[in-house]
């Protein structure tokens, strides 16, 4: 399997693994970042992209997704390595003293010290409970591509921004897009369920997907009412976007110490107990500790300001101010 | 910073928030639910599913349903009868199942 050789890894691409990897990048460090979920953003993305977010120094305010559409857009001109929906699974550290992280696919990357941003864990997508064997033959959790569900009849289940949102972003390029949702009310942003009810797309509610059909790819799906009534209609995708559970996953068994069952002991320079391995973001735990993006965009700066030392002795603690030396990239 | 169920849970107990909660953290006692408030990570994701609304924040709880803020918090940091221990938070809502205990509270809750 190939291995990545990079400076720094962030494991976690939410907003602070995002701004980590800024900081990285101007202290001319290499990085790669890390995630399970295939798009940037983490807990933002999946859960929280229509939400207005008042708290960000200098934004009085800023959409979940802009935030994180920021964010990606700071750090582009460092061209880091985007590791994605890929969870973390092994963290080791070798002889000569690097570390080896490998990710779910086998593959892994090699760097000198590592910044874990992982915030709640590693998100998983909610199974269909309809039709898990159908993954990967018609059914999926994600839309990474729009295009290829061009002329498909899609069939979309859940009731949150995601389900809404992609429904109406393949509206124009499916042949027909069906929303199934358990309730009559729905998760996602008022505005977005609007465009959603005035749109061709066939939006059913209180009723599930009790049956997932087709013979090698999914050719159909059985919809069931909340009166017990029955339909079966044609699709050749159907799109799961039920949420997500959280949780800490591989990063227990990564010698790194662990409190309260979720939250890694840093101290003042975001060091865990293992030397070369920082934290920041909802992560960290230390008395005052406050669970905000704010604090957690400081958290990432002191790490990587602190691991850019550990990794070259030569330098200085303080970066210098961006506004002083912008780096030729 | 959690949510925190209130007394229209009570007797009623849905659980759509359960399948909810991105933390499973939401467990189940006799005649009600309880969020613990130390894995609450406040994502409101458990809120507007609630049939009863029986959720709310621990800052703007109504104030007829104050004492639930503490209570949530109670089923987790005290013994219930017929435990040996406090639940704790060592182990998720999931793994535990139902628990078929309430707090001193909920279980003198007049039936309505």
């Amino acid at each position: 399997m190939t291995t990545l050789e990079r400076d720094l890894a962030v494991v976690g691409a939410g907003p602070v693994g995002l701004y980590a990897a800024y900081y990285a990048g101007f202290r001319g460090l290499s990085t790669a970042i890390i995630d399970s979920l295939p798009e940037p953003g983490g807990q933002v993305s999946a859960m929280y992209p229509e939400k207005p977010i008042y708290d960000i120094a200098g934004f009085p305010q800023v959409k979940g997704r802009d935030l994180v559409a920021g964010l990606v857009d700071q750090v582009a001109r460092f061209n880091p390595t985007y590791v994605l929906g890929q969870p973390a699974r092994t963290l080791v550290r070798q002889a000569d003293g690097a570390f080896e992280i490998t990710v779910a696919d086998g593959r892994a990357v090699r760097v000198k010290a590592v910044v874990i941003s992982g915030g709640i864990g590693t998100f998983t997508p909610r199974p269909l409970p309809a039709g898990g064997e159908w993954l990967g033959r018609g059914l999926s959790f994600f839309v990474p591509s729009l295009a290829a569900h061009a002329g498909q009849d899609v069939v979309i289940v859940g009731g949150g921004d995601s389900a809404c949102d992609w429904a109406l972003s393949l509206e124009p390029i499916a042949r027909s897009v069906t929303l199934v949702h358990r309730r009559a009310a729905f998760r996602a942003h008022a505005h977005t369920v609007d465009q959603l009810l005035s749109s061709s797309v066939q939006v059913i509610t209180d009723a599930e997907v009790t049956k997932v059909l087709g013979s090698d790819d999914v050719e159909r799906v059985e919809i069931t009412a909340k009166d017990g009534s029955t339909a079966r209609r044609p699709a050749q995708a159907v799109i799961a976007a039920l949420g997500f559970t959280a949780n800490l996953g591989p990063i227990r068994d990564w010698g790194v110490d662990i409190v309260g069952n979720r939250y890694i002991p840093v101290d003042t320079t975001m060091a865990t107990n293992v030397p070369g391995v920082y934290a920041a973001g909802d992560i960290t735990d230390y008395r005052g500790k406050v669970r905000l993006i704010a604090v957690g965009f400081g958290e990432a700066a002191i790490a990587v300001n602190n691991a850019a030392v550990l990794i070259n002795p030569d330098e200085q603690l303080f970066p210098g101010h961006s506004s002083d030396a912008v780096p030729a990239a | 910073m959690p949510y925190v169920i209130g007394a229209p849970c009570i007797d009623v107990t849905d659980k759509s928030c359960m399948e909810e909660c991105p933390v499973d953290c939401i467990y189940e006692g006799d005649r009600k639910l309880y969020i613990n408030p130390a894995l609450c990570i406040d994502c409101g994701a458990c809120e507007p599913v609630c049939p009863v609304e029986a959720i709310s924040q621990d800052r703007r709880v109504p104030t007829d349903q104050a004492e639930f803020v503490a209570d949530n918090a109670r089923f987790f940091t005290e013994t219930l009868p017929g435990r040996d221990a406090p639940i704790g938070t060592s182990v998720n809502a999931s793994e535990l199942g139902r628990i078929g205990v309430d707090t001193e509270l909920v279980a003198k809750h007049e039936a309505d």
